[in-house]
């Protein structure tokens, strides 16, 4: 009798063990979800009616969707509400959003885009205001959800977060990081927001041996980014090293430096991008423009069937290694468009 | 927060002294698309304006946006299987000028020819002492688009590449069996000789095995 009810005992707590370790990615996964939303409804509720109007779009708002450029919003006006027009309390709820919906590294990143732009103004001057943290915009298509998709964006000069979240799932793509000035010091310590993407690269680029690097180098100048602002749906021809031509180091080392945008979003959404993307690693091309010294300007692409990032020095008449124009796009998946079934 | 300013190098935010001419080159079964963005740096929007501007009066008309993508359109040259292939304006579009003097403004212009083939080549002739260029070729999976052999020169006027679709596709470089396309008919005709030189041999043997067989019965 005891034996019995010791094994229907244990077998009970062994599938409770079972459906708990299975439930449970799940359930953090929903539980990141529901932050970002308590965060989200936390911010709308903090404004007023007016405020709520011009923040909030319908989710099949394309028109607002596209609304995003690396240009300053004095030169490509952005919808939403400013960061500048908004009180202390609102931006605070905010920059909680976008705590909630990144990952740690990924908000830093952020918070150093937004404070090059600082930078950039306070040594710009000039009569019209082009820069700075007052002029970044936040918006949201559809209505905050753990289950029905809707769409944060968190933009200006320089920075482009597109989030699409449809229940557990997050899609950061298409989004733009760019940085001017690439390095700039606070308080004494140095900033680069873009650092790691440089560096990472320079050492992956290294990292071959001759014969892969004269695979990978393009043959030609790249002045800027291909599928930038304004390219939506659009995917070019492969080029450089195939992956599979890569060994087992170096593929980690890609895998690394494409973290630096997939892993811009919070960690549980971004390890299904990172498998997506490891998954078909073998048809995923990395190509090189320039010199392969760190410190001077290079142009970099990664090419997969899920991930398409550039990295574009701008040789806008100063140090090009200075301002750096970055895309990240998933050519299945951009806008969310295969989590939502357009 | 004390920022303490450590910068380097200029602080321009958008194009200068470019005028960035970025193509992308749209290849079906039937049809090849070319999209040209042209995006003037504001340091050069006067040298533009010069260009596009005609009775010199600070605005761009309609009639002016027309001659203009009409130049463009000569000075660009596209050629499948090495033969020129004739380009139509498809539609265009033109920014204000204001946009254009702050660097944001981009003008787009889509050709199309109605050819297809193997080999392209195009290049880009407009404007090179101001210019700089990006030109690629569309991915198109689902029309099983295969492109190979992709050579650009050093500063992106012109690119080449092989492609071909679905059942069709070729891994390889094809412009050898391209280059001996003449002698195919030739060679086919000398193949069906020879396949009947062949057939008749067998049937005279077998004619010839027959009569035999019949001697040796009636033996």
């Amino acid at each position: 009798m005891v034996k019995t009810t010791l094994l229907r005992s244990s077998k009970s707590t062994f599938l409770a063990a079972v459906l708990c370790c299975g439930l449970a990615p799940a359930q953090s996964s929903l539980s990141v979800t529901s932050k970002i939303v308590v965060s989200a409804d936390g911010f709308l509720s903090s404004l007023d009616e007016g405020q709520r109007s011009k923040v909030l779009f319908e989710f099949n708002d394309a028109a607002q969707r596209a609304r995003w450029s690396n240009l300053p919003t004095t030169m490509v006006p952005r919808a939403g509400l400013k960061m500048g027009d908004l009180t202390g309390p609102q931006r605070n709820a905010v920059m909680g959003l976008l705590a909630a919906a990144l990952s740690q590294r990924g908000y830093e990143k952020v918070l150093a885009i937004v404070e090059g732009d600082e930078v950039l103004k306070a040594a710009g001057g000039g009569s019209r205001p082009m820069f700075g943290r007052d002029l970044f915009y936040i918006s949201i298509l559809g209505k905050p959800s753990v289950k029905d998709p809707w769409m944060l964006q968190f933009g200006g000069h320089h920075l482009a977060l597109n989030i699409t979240i449809v229940g557990r799932d997050g899609i950061l793509t298409p989004s733009l990081t760019a940085a001017q000035p690439a390095k700039y010091t606070v308080d004494g310590k140095t900033v680069r927001p873009l650092g790691s993407e440089n560096d990472k690269a320079f050492a992956l680029i290294n990292a071959l041996d001759e014969g892969q690097r004269k695979q990978a180098i393009l043959n030609y100048k790249v002045a800027d980014l291909v599928l930038g602002p304004g390219q939506d749906g659009k995917t070019i021809q492969p080029e450089g090293i195939k992956c599979s031509a890569m060994n087992a180091s170096q593929q980690a080392m890609l895998l690394d430096l494409v973290s630096e945008w997939a892993g811009i979003i919070n960690e549980q959404t971004a390890a299904a991008r990172m498998a997506e993307i490891k998954a078909s690693l073998s048809q995923t091309w990395f190509a090189w423009s320039g010199p392969t010294t760190n410190g001077t300007p290079a142009y970099y692409r990664i090419q997969g069937p899920t991930v398409v990032i550039e990295y574009a020095p701008q040789p806008l008449g100063g140090d090009p290694t200075m301002h750096i124009h970055t895309i990240y796009r998933d050519p299945t998946n951009d806008y969310g468009k295969k989590a939502v079934g357009h | 927060m004390l920022l303490a300013l450590s910068l380097t190098g200029g602080a321009a935010a958008h194009r200068l002294d470019e005028y960035l001419q970025a193509t992308l080159i749209g290849v079906t079964r039937d049809t090849v698309e070319v999209e040209i963005q042209l995006t003037p740096g504001v340091a050069v929007l006067p040298v533009l304006m010069a260009v596009i501007d005609q009775d010199r009066d600070g605005r761009i008309s309609s009639e002016e946006e027309r001659a203009y993508v009409g130049r463009v359109a000569r000075e660009v040259e596209l050629r499948i299987d090495g033969v020129p292939a004739p380009l139509s304006l498809i539609e265009s579009n033109f920014p204000t000028i204001e946009s254009m003097r702050e660097g944001s403004g981009t003008i787009r212009m889509k050709l199309r020819t109605e050819r297809s083939g193997h080999e392209l080549r195009f290049e880009n002739r407009h404007l090179p002492q101001i210019s700089a260029y990006l030109v690629n070729c569309l991915a198109a999976a689902s029309d099983g688009l295969v492109v190979s052999q992709q050579k650009r020169d050093a500063v992106q006027t012109s690119i080449e590449f092989e492609y071909s679709f679905g059942a069709d596709a070729v891994p390889g470089p094809r412009s050898a069996w391209i280059a001996l396309a003449p002698f195919w008919p030739a060679a086919i005709g000398m193949l069906l000789v020879v396949r009947m030189a062949v057939l008749v041999y067998r049937e005279r043997n077998t004619t010839r095995i027959a009569f035999k067989s019949s001697q040796v019965k009636s033996l």
